[in-house]
């Protein structure tokens, strides 16, 4: 027994009470004078002893009542072991599919093991079998017939996802806690290094499951592989791509390697390079023409191993000319657009131009040809330029607008329409959040200096990417339907601030700039298991559309008009058309930790082994299960009842005492 | 008699108030006399009592002439004063006459009745007199009607002190050895002794032809012990201790005490003793009529 609560044990010291008034007050006697004790006897009367026995009951009931208080407020427990039913036994059989498992016949010699293993099945054992990469895929429910599991093994494919044994133990622990069953799990894999979780802990299965452990391949077979790429996803005005690859070997000897670079499946370059013993070396094609238009480009090195897939590494690449950016200013304001058009134009790679418009004369009825709209401190927007700018934005464009005082003096943002009033304090820059993509890379904005600024009314949904030392909001990033609004609490033209004048300008308007111009998703490639998004909301746009590596439409009508993001599971190319309209080429590489095929060490694998259930599983087997039970509540109503019977009895004893005198 | 003389009497508590013992004698007989009715058959010395035959020997002083004018028959006619009788007061001043529960005491009570006594006595002009007496004699009056007689037992009761013991017996054989002459002898006591041995001590004055009058004098707490809680209770005489619990006290010492009442009163009265049971908070005309009944059969 246990006690929850054990210093209100010290409550049965109260005991001492009782005892002191029952057993030593009693017996303090006056002596009384008596004219003749002549019809007295010497000899304790009978209902003395009825008196005393009274006595000694309502002693034994007042400790009884202080100890039971003390017990029920210490809040007493037993944990008592009572025999349960034996968990019925389910075989798990999981298969590693990683990208790894395509080396050699790893993958067919992994399917080999795990028929095996059906067949050894007793005949009414539940079996299921189990995907294992990055995350975990029940191939079959639990089954009895041997038919679906043998098919569920045939089917299996590599895929190029990494293998991840935390999350595949993860998923035995969830299993073992809600099957009530006992599992035998068999894992067939190559036991890939790289797969193991940063702690052991991670590696420990549920109390009811035994692991065994298969490990296909032999040894530490070596293998080379383009570890990365890294190209330009766009190049503007005909400049030429600089592309650079990195390759790697993992128990592999000094070797002589070619590497190609192909455009749409032509080597347009080639190059020999020593990649040293179990090391790394770096190709660079600093020139490369790319024509206009949306390429599929490789890196391919020879000659190969046996692991194929890795020793080439997928990119895209898009030639186009920069795109527009206009830049709406007031009348009389044809200034303003200066700052803001020399920091972009310093910038070519970001492959942005901005042309400057004065916003009564601006043709705002197609705005689909720039990149994002920039609105210099405006004034009230007449109606139709206001609803073409929403419309456009709502369709996937974007709009920097920037609220300087002319934008406080109108009293509100203009088309989002919240509150907007001017401060006359000078500030600096205070909290700047360089995880959020609009300033992703933005270096802090020292010593630059508000004169004044505009207090913004951030609404829900809203991210507050900068703030004014103050506290107030200096950048704030909105979505609109499809598109997006960054809201500047201040003019760009350097008239309220000198923000224009600081270096940090210049990043500011570029990285703001690839933002509104959607340039931050384009990377020239990604690895497998990368989700790509699709749509903003579910409840805007048009179909969305997804062309895998092999030219089939992945999204089925529902997911392509409802779908929010789609994962890029295979290695190859992914045509992707976003919800607002764009069109997206998405190279996906299999994930290079794959390509190290270093296994786990023996040692290792044995200490996984045995953090299993070590004990032979025993199919019915009665076990023992552990329940605390608290009592502290009958512990109170017997309180309750010794008080009530000592009260009852106690009055009857006072009552009899009474009749005495 | 049917008089009710209860409400003329004062409380036993308040006469403890009183200091002098003559007063306290006074005040409890007047009251009582205050509360008679004039009757033939009670009256004092020199009133007319009854006319006898008039027989050889008699004093020709006492023959009523005037009725043996008429009748020309000798009558003699006598008073009541002609039937003077001794009264002896025996005090029982043993340690256990110390007990009370209230204000008064039984010596106390015991003291307010023998001085009433004698008070009433010396009213009637009997010889009087008195013996305080423990396991010893503590004080001996001879029994006289002279003058100064009444405050002589007056102070003897309120010298009266408290001694050890009770022994009846010393007392009684003093008693008997000056005691000729017949009259009525009171005991004034507790009689924590056994009945049998109570009535053979006193008997033997019985058959010299004295009235014998035992007043049983108790505290109410003896008659009905009201005991909270178990007490350790000492003898008063003996010094002896015994605990006992409220619950014997209340039934079997009550059985007891009523059980030595009963048995005393039997014996006594089987014995020709007049026995009359005085709680100490009851007033004392019970114990002065019993004596004026003695007396009037004295006459």
């Amino acid at each position: 027994m246990s006690f929850l609560s054990p210093w209100f044990l010290a409550g049965i010291a109260a005991v001492a009470l009782p005892l002191w008034l029952h057993l030593l007050q009693r017996y303090k006697r006056t002596p009384q004078p008596f004219s003749s004790l002549m019809f007295f006897e010497r000899r304790l009367q009978a209902s003395s002893k009825q008196r005393r026995l009274r006595e000694f009951l309502l002693l034994a009931m007042r400790i009884a009542l202080l100890v039971l208080l003390s017990l029920a407020f210490a809040q007493p427990f037993i944990t008592h072991y009572s025999p349960v039913a034996g968990r019925r036994k389910l075989t798990v059989i999981a298969i590693d599919r990683s990208f790894s498992m395509r080396y050699g016949a790893r993958l067919t010699e992994a399917k080999a093991r795990a028929h095996a293993l059906v067949r050894a099945l007793g005949g009414g054992d539940l079996a299921q079998i189990l995907a294992v990469d990055s995350h975990v895929e029940a191939l079959t429910a639990p089954e009895r017939e041997r038919l679906p599991l043998h098919a569920a093994i045939d089917s299996l494919q590599a895929t190029d996802h990494a293998s991840s044994f935390g999350e595949f133990v993860r998923v035995l622990r969830v299993m073992d806690a809600s099957s009530g069953m006992q599992l035998d799990v068999h894992f067939i894999s190559d036991m890939q290094q790289t797969s193991m979780p940063p702690v052991f802990t991670d590696l420990v299965p549920g109390p009811h499951t035994k692991l065994s452990l298969y490990k296909v391949g032999s040894g530490n077979p070596p293998n080379w592989a383009v570890e990365s790429v890294t190209a330009p996803a766009r190049v503007y005005n005909g400049s030429p791509a600089r592309v650079t690859a990195v390759l790697s070997g993992w128990h592999t000897p000094q070797a002589e390697k070619t590497v190609s670079l192909m455009l749409d499946g032509k080597v347009v370059a080639s190059k020999s390079v020593t990649v040293p013993a179990s090391g790394r070396a770096e190709v660079e094609f600093p020139s490369i023409n790319i024509p206009y238009g949306q390429h599929r480009g490789e890196i391919r090195l020879s000659p190969g191993d046996q692991l194929p897939e890795d020793d080439g590494f997928l990119f895209s690449v898009q030639r186009s000319d920069p795109r527009k950016v206009l830049f709406l200013y007031a009348n009389g304001r044809a200034r303003d657009a200066l700052y803001y058009k020399a920091a972009m134009e310093s910038a070519p790679d970001a492959g942005l131009t901005v042309e400057p418009a004065r916003l009564e004369q601006a043709t705002v009825d197609d705005l689909s040809n720039f990149a994002f709209v920039v609105l210099d401190n405006p004034g009230e927007l007449d109606a139709a330029t206001a609803r073409a700018l929403c419309d456009y934005i709502s369709k996937g464009g974007a709009v920097l607008l920037a609220a300087g005082s002319t934008t406080a003096q109108a009293g509100h943002v203009p088309l989002s329409g919240e509150a907007a009033s001017f401060v006359h304090q000078p500030e600096t820059v205070g909290d700047i959040d360089r995880g959020d993509a609009a300033l992703a890379g933005v270096a802090d904005f020292k010593n630059v200096q508000f004169s004044g600024y505009t207090l913004l009314s951030p609404k829900a949904g809203d991210r507050i990417v900068a703030r004014f030392t103050a506290g107030a909001p200096l950048l704030i990033a909105r979505s609109m339907g499809e598109g997006r609004m960054l809201i500047f609490a201040s003019s760009l033209d350097g008239s309220e601030n000198d923000f224009p004048l600081h270096t940090s300008f210049v990043p500011f308007v570029v990285q703001t700039g690839r933002y509104l111009a959607g340039e931050e998703d384009l990377p020239s490639n990604v690895i497998a298991g990368t989700p790509v998004e699709l749509r903003r909301s579910r409840s805007a746009g048009t179909a969305a559309d997804v062309i895998g590596p092999d030219g089939r439409h992945e999204l089925n009508i529902r997911e392509a008009t409802s779908a929010l993001s789609f994962n890029l599971d295979r290695d190859g190319f992914y045509e992707v058309q976003r919800a607002g309209g764009k069109r997206l080429l998405i190279a996906v590489d299999a994930d290079r930790r794959e390509s190290d095929l270093t296994a786990i060490p023996d040692e290792t694998l044995a200490l996984w082994r045995n953090t299993g259930s070590t004990s032979p599983l025993q199919t019915g087997a009665v076990e023992r299960q552990s329940r605390s039970w608290s009592f502290w509540r009958y512990l109170l109503l017997a309180a309750f009842a010794v008080a009530l019977v000592e009260s009852i009895f106690g009055a009857r004893y006072l009552k009899r005492g009474r009749e005495v005198l | 008699m049917a008089i009710e003389l209860t409400n003329r009497f004062v409380d036993p508590a308040v006469l403890a108030s009183i200091s002098s013992i003559d007063l306290v004698a006074k005040t409890v007989v007047d009251g009582f006399i205050a509360g008679l009715h004039r009757s033939p058959d009670f009256g004092f010395s020199q009133e007319f009592a009854e006319y006898r035959a008039y027989t050889p020997g008699d004093d020709l002083r006492h023959v009523d002439w005037n009725v043996y004018a008429r009748t020309e028959k000798a009558y003699l006619k006598r008073y009541r004063g002609e039937t003077n009788t001794t009264l002896m007061v025996l005090l029982d001043a043993s340690a256990s006459m110390g007990f009370g529960s209230g204000p008064v005491h039984k010596f106390d009570y015991a003291r307010f009745l023998a001085s009433a006594l004698v008070y009433l006595a010396h009213l009637q002009r009997d010889s009087a007199g008195l013996i305080v007496f423990h396991d010893e004699i503590e004080n001996f009056i001879h029994p006289s009607a002279r003058q100064g007689q009444l405050m002589r037992l007056l102070h003897g009761i309120e010298a009266a002190a408290l001694g050890k013991r009770t022994d009846y017996r010393r007392p009684f054989f003093e008693l008997q050895q000056f005691l000729k002459r017949r009259g009525i002898t009171v005991l004034i006591s507790d009689f924590f002794e056994e009945p049998d041995a109570i009535v053979d001590t006193v008997l033997p004055l019985r058959f010299r032809g004295n009235e014998l009058i035992l007043f049983h004098v108790l505290d109410p707490a003896e008659i009905d012990p009201k005991l909270r809680e178990p007490a350790l209770l000492i003898d008063m005489e003996t010094s002896e201790a015994i605990e006992t619990s409220p619950e014997y006290a209340h039934r079997d010492y009550r059985q007891k005490i009523q059980a030595h009442v009963a048995a005393l009163r039997t014996k006594a009265e089987g014995a020709g003793l007049d026995y009359f049971l005085l709680p100490t908070d009851r007033p004392l005309d019970r114990a002065l009529r019993e004596y004026f009944t003695i007396r009037q059969g004295r006459m």
